[in-house]
């Protein structure tokens, strides 16, 4: 099919894994205070204000696709069910929409 | 100010992403017109989908962008007062908004890959679930995005 690299379809497999791992365990690369304007790695006492994880988790959720979809040889990238690519992003898309009801109640 | 421009303005490229992903998702769903009478819907499906798919993908980032801009923003004046107000659900609103704005950006290089000239038949399946995933990511935080924003009006 397309002359594209397959690593595309290994990273986009794992990116809504990761990310969803890195929110439920806040693995977050780093956090962002938006009233101090501070990147920090750590979290920062209360008087600097709210912390933003977001940025961090997707930061993260990259990294971590990307370095894994570079080491996948091309051979099992090519080789890998299609499926894949709409079946986990589902499965994600509901389960999110369950833990997350914990609001709603 | 500025943050207002930039609400303003992610408003209205997620108008144009809108527009463009349901035309490519109704294209992948789309049945010929029996005796060649064309309704509203065939009309609006019958576009050339692989031409959305750089568009797609550029407006979804840049609305990702605009949205990652103004979220600071949001941290510190408007959740505090939703969570003053008791609003629990207007913040699990915002918390799946930003989940599927995640798992929509992660999956944009694999609708690339499978969007590619020449497209494979044996991957029409991939390439129609692929755009439907995104199509209803872009729909729900689209209304969600919408409802959030205009909360005090609609819960007055």
């Amino acid at each position: 099919m397309s002359r594209a690299n397959p690593s595309f379809k290994v990273f986009s497999v794992l990116f809504g894994i990761v990310y969803i791992a890195c929110f439920y365990y806040d693995w977050g690369l780093f956090k962002y205070y938006p009233i101090t304007r501070e990147f920090s790695y750590v979290r920062l006492p209360p008087s600097s204000g709210p912390a933003i994880l977001w940025y961090g988790w997707l930061a993260a959720a990259a990294v971590l696709s990307a370095a894994v979809a570079l080491a996948v040889p091309r051979k099992i990238a090519d080789r890998m069910w299609d499926g894949l690519l709409w079946v986990v992003p589902t499965a994600l898309l509901i389960g999110t929409l369950i833990y997350e009801k914990r609001w709603f109640l | 100010m500025i943050v207002t421009v930039l609400l303003i303005v992610h408003g209205l490229l997620a108008v144009v992403l809108l527009g463009a992903v349901t035309h490519q998702a109704l294209a992948m769903a789309n049945r010929p017109a029996a005796g060649g009478k064309k309704s509203f819907f065939n009309r609006f499906a019958s576009v050339n989908a692989p031409a959305y798919v750089n568009p797609i993908i550029f407006f979804f980032v840049l609305t990702a962008i605009g949205g990652g801009l103004i979220y600071p923003q949001y941290r510190v004046d408007v959740r505090p007062v939703l969570e003053d107000l008791q609003m629990r659900s207007a913040n699990g609103i915002f918390e799946i908004k930003e989940h599927f704005a995640a798992i929509g950006l992660g999956l944009l290089p694999a609708y690339w890959f499978y969007w590619q000239a020449p497209l494979a038949p044996e991957f029409t399946a991939v390439r129609r679930y692929l755009t439907w995933i995104l199509a209803f990511l872009v729909w729900w935080n689209f209304l969600t995005g919408h409802v959030l924003n205009n909360i005090r009006g609609l819960l007055a």
